[in-house]
């Protein structure tokens, strides 16, 4: 048990240290970091000083470890377009999108997973083909386009619902059922498909022919046994939380994070790019512990080792 | 199941007259739109960054304008069509460049093994943890934004799930009988690999392609409906759709044309890949 803990923890500090070297890499290749941290007015002395200090004369090796010593100390660089620490940029950021993400995220489960397994259980019936099409639906239908329309039906020709801007909550209702249409398509659709393939199990004929009542059998056979697949996708919605609504609070022009990156990549703000990708990351490799935890918890061969080596 | 058991050919010449109507309807859009790509000079009535201020915000419906004008006068259908042929130029492009990369690396961790495929398979898994989107934003930002560099950004996405499956494929296929005797008859690796195993394997890497190819026509809309992705003058779908977002009261028709082929395009490529995928790789489901 303690070694598959640590065999998960170390997998998570390997995916960050990835993102933390594609960061240096393309860092590197792409401008002069001093020019880059600092911004192109910074007076030539304070450009001097901050080489010395990041030594940017050093071989590449050694600036690649005080960059990540860099990164552990919080110092992620300055925005280039008021100069405040990138991280305050970004962290002020994050209440607004929380406030999107997470109802989206309730409405994604609320909706898709009881769709998926309600589906599951009627299959071939004109409720499954309805549920299924919407699934379908919900995975072509771009966020931009929904979103468009939904503030062209609602808030242009009816009138009922702000189209953009953070004011009341009333502004937050399009953003989020725009983006938990979606997410809850995608759940309805692997839920069922997960549900199916429980149901087809040689166990639940077991606990049918034992005498178990249908409802029970569903309720402690297959729920848990199809949660597995299921918690898989919820855990990469967990861990979009921060930066899944680029798109989204685009559309509505919603002051988060994805609003953030996409006006710090279009002036090149590095150091707010950069500070965004490393706490996406981070995001990513806690949701994937937390989901690996989760696979411990529902499924205790994983994690006794009984299926091998956890894959 | 059944219709498939008692199916006594996969020949698709002999399987086209009796498609069901939403894959023949989905095969039919497909076509019309690799049509109106390839000939897309042809087709468009007016140069599609040709003004005509006097029509300003025109309408559906006109004789010269079919599906009415933009904030210049530019003729929709026109741009419409240069746009379909901008977002199918990227996707194929990326399509192919992603599956060739990642058939590749899933064929070197099957042969070398050890540690090149631990390397492999790190990335694949790294790749798949996280949001493509984030990524493809960062690298733009740090390089700036070209057509070539968009084909190529592109093409990393999903080449993680070529590798996984071109990997799992070969390492099974190298087992077999076929991929044996031309080793002991001497062929290089790049012949076993390229000549006999490569094509008992293409079916599933083409579903897998068909299954991806939608994706990648989302996002590079998704980016390019962001501003960050095609460039103007050069116009793409996700940028017709984001530069016709400031004109949603006035002229919606701007943004609608363009989204509802993003929308029919990809359910028609995903409904095409579902069906390849059952009919021919039902291991993928």
């Amino acid at each position: 048990m303690a070694r598959w803990f640590a065999l998960r923890a170390l997998r998570g500090a390997l995916t960050v240290a990835l993102v933390v070297t594609f960061a240096f890499v393309v860092l590197r290749m792409s401008a002069d970091p001093a020019l880059v941290i600092l911004g192109p007015e910074a007076p030539p002395e304070v450009i001097a000083a901050f080489r010395k200090s990041w030594g940017l004369d050093e071989p590449i090796f050694v600036q690649y470890l005080d960059y990540v010593a860099a990164i552990f100390r919080g110092e992620l660089g300055r925005s280039m377009r008021d100069g405040r620490p990138a991280i305050e940029l970004v962290a002020e950021r994050i209440p607004a999108t929380l406030a999107l993400t997470l109802p989206a995220l309730a409405l994604k489960i609320g909706i898709g997973i009881p769709a998926g397994v309600w589906a599951s259980l009627h299959r071939g019936t004109l409720v499954d083909r309805a549920v299924m099409s919407l699934a379908v639906a919900g995975f072509t239908v771009p966020s931009f386009v929904l979103g468009l329309v939904l503030v062209l039906v609602f808030s242009v020709k009816l009138g009922w619902l702000p189209s953009g801007g953070q004011d009341t909550w009333t502004h937050a209702i399009l953003p989020i059922v725009t983006m938990g249409v979606g997410g809850a398509a995608v759940l309805a659709r692997f839920t069922r498909s997960a549900m199916l393939e429980v149901l087809g199990q040689p166990y639940m004929r077991t606990a049918s022919a034992k005498g178990l009542p249908w409802a029970r059998a569903i309720r402690d056979h297959a729920l848990p046994n199809a949660a597995i697949p299921t918690v898989t996708i919820v855990g990469f919605m967990v861990g979009t939380l921060i930066a899944g609504a680029v798109v989204v609070e685009s559309v509505f022009s919603w002051p988060g994070v994805g609003r953030l990156l996409v006006v710090a990549v279009s002036n090149r703000d590095l150091a707010v790019v950069q500070c965004i990708l490393l706490l996406v990351a981070a995001t990513m490799v806690a949701s994937n512990f937390v989901v690996d935890l989760l696979y411990g918890l529902l499924d205790p061969r994983l994690a006794t080792g009984a299926r091998g080596a956890g894959h | 199941m059944a219709d498939l058991a008692t199916a006594p050919t996969r020949r698709f010449g002999f399987a086209l007259p009796k498609l069901p109507p939403a894959i023949a309807l989905a095969l039919v859009w497909v076509i019309a739109m690799i049509v109106i790509a390839v000939f897309a000079d042809g087709i468009a009535p007016h140069g599609f960054t040709a003004l005509d201020l006097k029509h300003r915000l025109a309408a559906p419906g006109e004789p010269t304008h079919l599906l009415g004008t933009d904030e210049l006068g530019r003729d929709v259908l026109s741009r419409l069509v240069a746009s379909i042929r901008i977002s199918l130029l990227i996707a194929f492009g990326a399509t192919l460049i992603s599956a060739l990369i990642g058939t590749t690396l899933g064929f070197l961790a099957a042969h070398f093994r050890g540690l090149v495929e631990q390397v492999v398979l790190m990335l694949a898994d790294f790749q798949a943890s996280m949001p493509f989107l984030i990524m493809a934003l960062s690298v733009l930002a740090f390089f700036g934004n070209s057509l070539p560099l968009l084909i190529g950004l592109m093409g990393l996405y999903g080449w993680e799930r070529y590798a996984r499956i071109a990997r799992g494929l070969a390492i099974s296929a190298g087992s077999q009988g076929y991929a044996g005797a031309v080793r002991q008859l001497g062929a290089s690796p790049s012949r076993i690999y390229g000549r006999h195993i490569l094509p008992n394997i293409a079916s599933t890497l083409i579903v897998s392609m068909t299954l991806v190819f939608p994706e990648v026509i989302l996002m590079e809309s998704g980016l390019s409906f962001l501003g960050l992705g095609v460039q103007p003058p050069m116009t793409s779908l996700g940028n017709m759709v984001g530069y016709g977002r400031d004109y949603l009261t006035r002229a919606p028709w701007i943004m609608l044309s363009p989204s509802a082929t993003i929308v029919l395009t990809t359910l028609a490529v995903s409904i095409l890949g579902d069906w390849l995928r059952d009919r021919l790789d039902p291991t993928l489901r």
